[in-house]
């Protein structure tokens, strides 16, 4: 079920008060682990390091990805195919 | 047979039900246009007028997406989530399926006809 429009998106106070730190100059990545986290207008053009459960991985935030949330640009499983014994 | 929007041609079933036949137009809308072009629900498709299918085009042209629009629409839509890589985009890529669906078994629609493999339980007889 989606969220209630009553709310408003989820955005991490602590990104959210980071991003706003770097103002328009994006200097550098902001880590975090916080993949819950609505992308909101203001997070365009910002580097940030979302956790995947192992690593923090670099997502750049363009406009087309406003409205998504930050773990979904960072796949949390790595598939590295079926069987092939005999090929290893 | 009438025809609507250059392509289709709805065969001679209720109005409501022909007009389904176009790509984007479900119970709904079928009906909504029926009362809009103020049309009987249960005459025959057959007998609509030229003036009543002119109504229909201009209604379908004016006030909803359908047919070439609509599938531009919503590949444009999926493209958009190839191209920005998340995780939806990333499974239209690997035609698997995008909202959770389990993909232990079933799924195969996306997936496609099984690809058997050979020494798996149940298939050693192919060895």
């Amino acid at each position: 079920m989606s969220r209630s429009s009553k709310k408003g998106p989820y955005v991490d106070p602590k990104v959210y008060a980071k991003v706003e730190k770097q103002g328009a100059n994006a200097t550098e990545a902001i880590k975090t682990w916080a993949r819950s986290c609505t992308i909101v207008p203001e997070f365009i053009g910002h580097t940030f390091m979302v956790h995947n459960g192992k690593q923090h991985l670099k997502v750049y935030v363009t406009e087309d990805m406003v409205g998504h949330k930050l773990g979904e640009f960072a796949p949390t499983r790595n598939f590295r195919g079926h069987g092939g014994k005999g090929k290893r | 047979m009438p025809r609507l929007l250059g392509v289709d041609i709805p065969n001679d079933k209720k109005t409501v039900y022909s007009l389904q036949y176009l790509y984007g137009v479900g119970p709904k809308i079928a009906r909504e246009l029926c009362v809009k072009a103020s049309i009987d629900h249960d005459k025959p498709a057959r007998d609509l007028s030229d003036q009543e299918l002119a109504m229909l085009n201009t209604l379908l042209e004016r006030d909803y997406v359908v047919e070439g629009p609509l599938r531009r629409q919503i590949g444009q839509a999926i493209n958009r989530l190839r191209e920005i890589k998340c995780y939806r985009g990333l499974r239209h890529r690997m035609s698997l399926p995008v909202r959770g669906q389990r993909t232990r078994t079933n799924a195969r629609t996306r997936k496609g006809p099984r690809k058997t493999v050979a020494g798996k339980k149940g298939v050693k007889d192919l060895r």
